[in-house]
């Protein structure tokens, strides 16, 4: 836990799917480095269908997952599931 | 006309704008990500979602046609079906998928601050004016591929009675709604802020578009002032070009309205008329509904780092749905809210012609524009 990495990804203002999209990709490449819980992933999004897809695919697909509002946009967290 | 028609016609368009406007935005209800979300990513919630609310407008409807509340029917500028209602459906769906939003979600996005949006919808105009540039042509096409002469609802190609056919059409569509209203599949688990379920969404919308039936006498309807606003435009530096487009002369928007006493014409054309009574409101309404939604949560943001191919393809996407929606004619609004829950047949020629069309656009969308995302 101490040394984990936080790779943060900024999509606000982008078009509809762009955000899940990056992020099923994001995922997929580091799915070793997360599920080692060396990595966590950070998407900042203002599209507010994401806080519905991305947890909800992340979740099926064994990671755990969580959602904050931040003032304007919201802090979606993907990590291992044994965190 | 009278000017209490006038006024009655004008607010009850902003009204059923506004609400729809805050509804569609709180619940995510975005007609492009049903359909391109089908072939992209095998989700089907909000297509469900989406047969709730034709379900729930043929209930309603039909209820009210029954009742006589609905003089007019099939309801004024619907024609019968024609190659060209699947076609442009085809192009539409391919359109509203690039754009991230179809002619209304476009609208209440761009009132929460979406810049891709405010590109879309400068595409819109674009496009519904760019039509007038061959409409001749596609009007004869559309024309010579009638396939039901005077036939404008399914009912009536079948020689049955229309309360027989959404009889019907309510039983089939009927049970695999309650199957998936029993298996809890409308619902949608969101972390976001004031957050409205779809399927209550989609009762309220089916119920918005009702009372515009019975009050205005049409179903939904926005894209005729989209290329009202184009030709405005274009009439600003190329008047005598406009002058010359027949298109552009047309005032085939014509009928009585019995309830509120007042008879509507209106066209693409510049000037101000009944068209615009009817639409410019309810445009202006969906703008305000978005925009007051996301202010009252504190999410109104314009984000102006957008990737320049979303930009583009937000503003290619618009151009084609514009074209797309006068070759149709007319859009999913129209078509899907308004045309097919009385199973007018150029509706359900649209709805199938969208489906390969937000396919494709989902290829295209998913391949070239976000590949270097």
């Amino acid at each position: 836990m101490g040394n984990m990495d936080i790779k943060e990804i900024d999509m606000r203002g982008q078009i509809c799917p762009s955000t899940f999209i990056t992020a099923l990709r994001e995922i997929n490449l580091n799915k070793n480095e997360i599920k080692s819980e060396a990595l966590k992933l950070v998407f900042i999004t203002d599209n507010r269908d994401s806080t519905v897809t991305i947890p909800e695919t992340a979740e099926n697909m064994g990671y755990g997952t969580t959602v904050t509002k931040e003032e304007h946009h919201y802090r979606i967290e993907i990590f291992s599931a044994r965190q | 006309m009278t000017l209490g028609g006038e006024w009655v016609t004008g607010l009850t368009s902003l009204v059923i704008g506004c609400i729809a406007g805050l509804v569609m935005h709180r619940s995510d209800f975005c007609m492009a990500g049903m359909m391109r979300d089908l072939f992209l990513f095998r989700r089907y919630t909000m297509l469900r979602v989406l047969a709730l609310l034709v379900l729930a407008n043929m209930i309603l409807t039909e209820a009210f046609r029954q009742y006589g509340w609905i003089p007019l029917f099939p309801y004024p500028a619907f024609g019968p079906p024609s190659l060209s209602n699947l076609l442009g459906g085809a192009l539409f769906g391919f359109g509203m998928v690039l754009a991230g939003g179809c002619v209304a979600g476009t609208l209440y996005k761009m009132g929460s601050g979406n810049v891709i949006s405010m590109f879309a919808f400068a595409g819109l105009l674009a496009g519904s004016a760019l039509y007038a540039e061959f409409h001749g042509v596609w009007k004869a096409f559309s024309d010579a591929t009638v396939f039901a002469p005077g036939k404008i609802t399914l009912a009536q190609l079948m020689e049955i009675s229309q309360g027989t056919a959404v009889s019907a059409a309510i039983f089939i569509l009927g049970i695999p709604v309650l199957y998936w209203w029993k298996s809890g599949a409308f619902v949608r688990r969101s972390y976001a802020a004031g957050y409205l379920q779809p399927w209550k969404a989609s009762l309220i919308i089916a119920l918005l578009v009702a009372i515009s039936v019975i009050i205005i006498g049409i179903p939904l309807g926005i894209t005729t002032s989209y290329a009202k606003f184009g030709s405005w435009f274009l009439n600003l530096v190329l008047p005598e070009h406009v002058r010359e487009l027949a298109y552009f002369s047309a005032m085939p928007f014509r009928y009585a309205n019995q309830l509120l006493g007042i008879s509507y014409a209106g066209g693409p054309g510049p000037g101000y008329d009944d068209i615009a009574l009817i639409q410019y409101p309810l445009i202006f309404g969906l703008v305000a509904g978005g925009l007051i939604s996301s202010a009252s949560l504190g999410e109104f943001r314009i984000y102006l780092k957008v990737p320049l191919p979303q930009l583009v393809s937000g503003l290619l996407g618009g151009v084609l749905m514009g074209l797309a929606a006068r070759m149709a004619p007319s859009c999913n609004i129209w078509h899907l809210l308004g045309g097919l829950p009385i199973l007018v047949m150029q509706s359900m020629l649209f709805g199938i012609g969208l489906l390969p069309g937000a396919w494709l656009g989902g290829k295209f969308l998913s391949g070239i524009v976000l590949k270097n995302n």
